[in-house]
């Protein structure tokens, strides 16, 4: 079955769910509600798409979109070699959607990165905490208003002196 | 033991060039590899360039029998503290080689998360340019640090003030 009747028949089961289906670059791309992400990657999973390649974040501050937030979840099909992408919109406000960790393990680690560097929380999720920023990082750099060279946290940690004070050292 | 005898295997020389020949034809690396420039110092130390010949071939990766820091690679925010920890557990006297252009600058990496220079926070003795250091340019900046511990003088160590 084509991906395009796959996600069709998806829109056609759960039409509360599905926001809009579009196509680019021979990729079809199913738009969803973030909250029922669960329902629709498990629909997508019975019809064959059973390997999560990649799950991602987009922030749409300047893009426009849906909503403020998309989580982007890559499928591939090993059976017919079709891919398919979900987005997931969730909102400034209120960002969070179901944790798709117990359909794929390899979910986990990706939420957590995710949930580093964009704030975005996964409903469900085992062990939800920063992956790859300090414990006690203070926001979340891949938010574009976020800038680029941070809030001064590269800036802060103390200057270590010569234990022994070596005068003469410049000459 | 005669007059010649004596003047064939008596060497006089002051206590301070004699410890600093010693210190500065052994240094005991601490290699603090991050990234590409880890490798590369793997290439120093292997038989074309080969560091031993200066010395300085007992790589130790801990900071408690080692003299000189080789920071080699860039240095993330979360690193920074795990760097400032090794560097303080280091007995005296130490050096710190800064190993390319990250280290020394936070080189292309002009972002958040990533330290723009070690010298900052912790002090550097020696800085190797390049990205990542040729070989020959690492034991440029460790002959270099050689001449400086020569001219150290042992009344420059007096203990720091009390604060």
């Amino acid at each position: 079955m084509p991906t395009e009747t796959i996600l069709s028949k998806i829109k056609e089961r759960l039409p509360d769910a599905v926001l809009d289906i579009t196509e680019f670059a021979g990729e079809h791309i199913l738009h969803v509600k973030g909250q029922d992400i669960l329902k629709v990657l498990t629909e997508l999973k019975d019809d064959g798409f059973h390997f999560l390649a990649d799950l991602t974040a987009i922030d749409n501050l300047t893009l426009g979109g849906f909503e403020r937030f998309a989580v982007s979840y890559h499928l591939l099909s090993h059976k017919t070699t079709e891919r398919a992408t979900v987005k997931a919109y969730i909102s400034e406000e209120k960002p969070s959607l179901p944790s798709v960790e117990s359909l794929w393990k390899t979910a986990d680690w990706q939420e957590r990165e995710v949930f580093d560097l964009y704030g975005i929380k996964f409903e469900g999720h085992p062990n939800l905490i920063r992956i790859m920023n300090p414990d006690d990082y203070d926001g979340y750099p891949l938010r574009k208003d976020y800038p680029r060279l941070g809030r001064k946290e590269r800036g802060d940690f103390p200057v270590i002196d010569r234990p022994i004070q070596k005068k003469k050292r410049q000459e | 033991m005669n007059h010649d005898d004596v003047k064939s295997n008596v060497l006089t020389t002051t206590l301070e060039s004699a410890i600093n020949w010693g210190r500065k034809n052994s240094l005991w690396p601490m290699p603090f590899g991050t990234a590409c420039c880890g490798i590369e110092f793997m290439a120093v130390l292997a038989a074309r360039t080969d560091i031993s010949r200066f010395g300085a071939e007992a790589i130790r990766f801990s900071p408690r029998q080692s003299d000189l820091l080789i920071v080699a690679g860039r240095i993330s925010i979360k690193m920074m503290p795990v760097l400032i920890r090794i560097y303080e557990q280091m007995p005296e006297p130490k050096w710190v080689i800064s190993m390319g252009a990250c280290a020394s600058t936070g080189g292309v990496f002009d972002t958040y998360s990533v330290i723009q220079g070690v010298d900052q926070f912790i002090p550097v003795d020696v800085y190797v340019p390049g990205c990542p250091p040729r070989p020959e340019g690492v034991v440029e900046g460790l002959m270099k640090l050689q001449d400086l511990v020569d001219k150290e003088k042992l009344s420059d160590y007096s203990p720091a003030p009390t604060k």
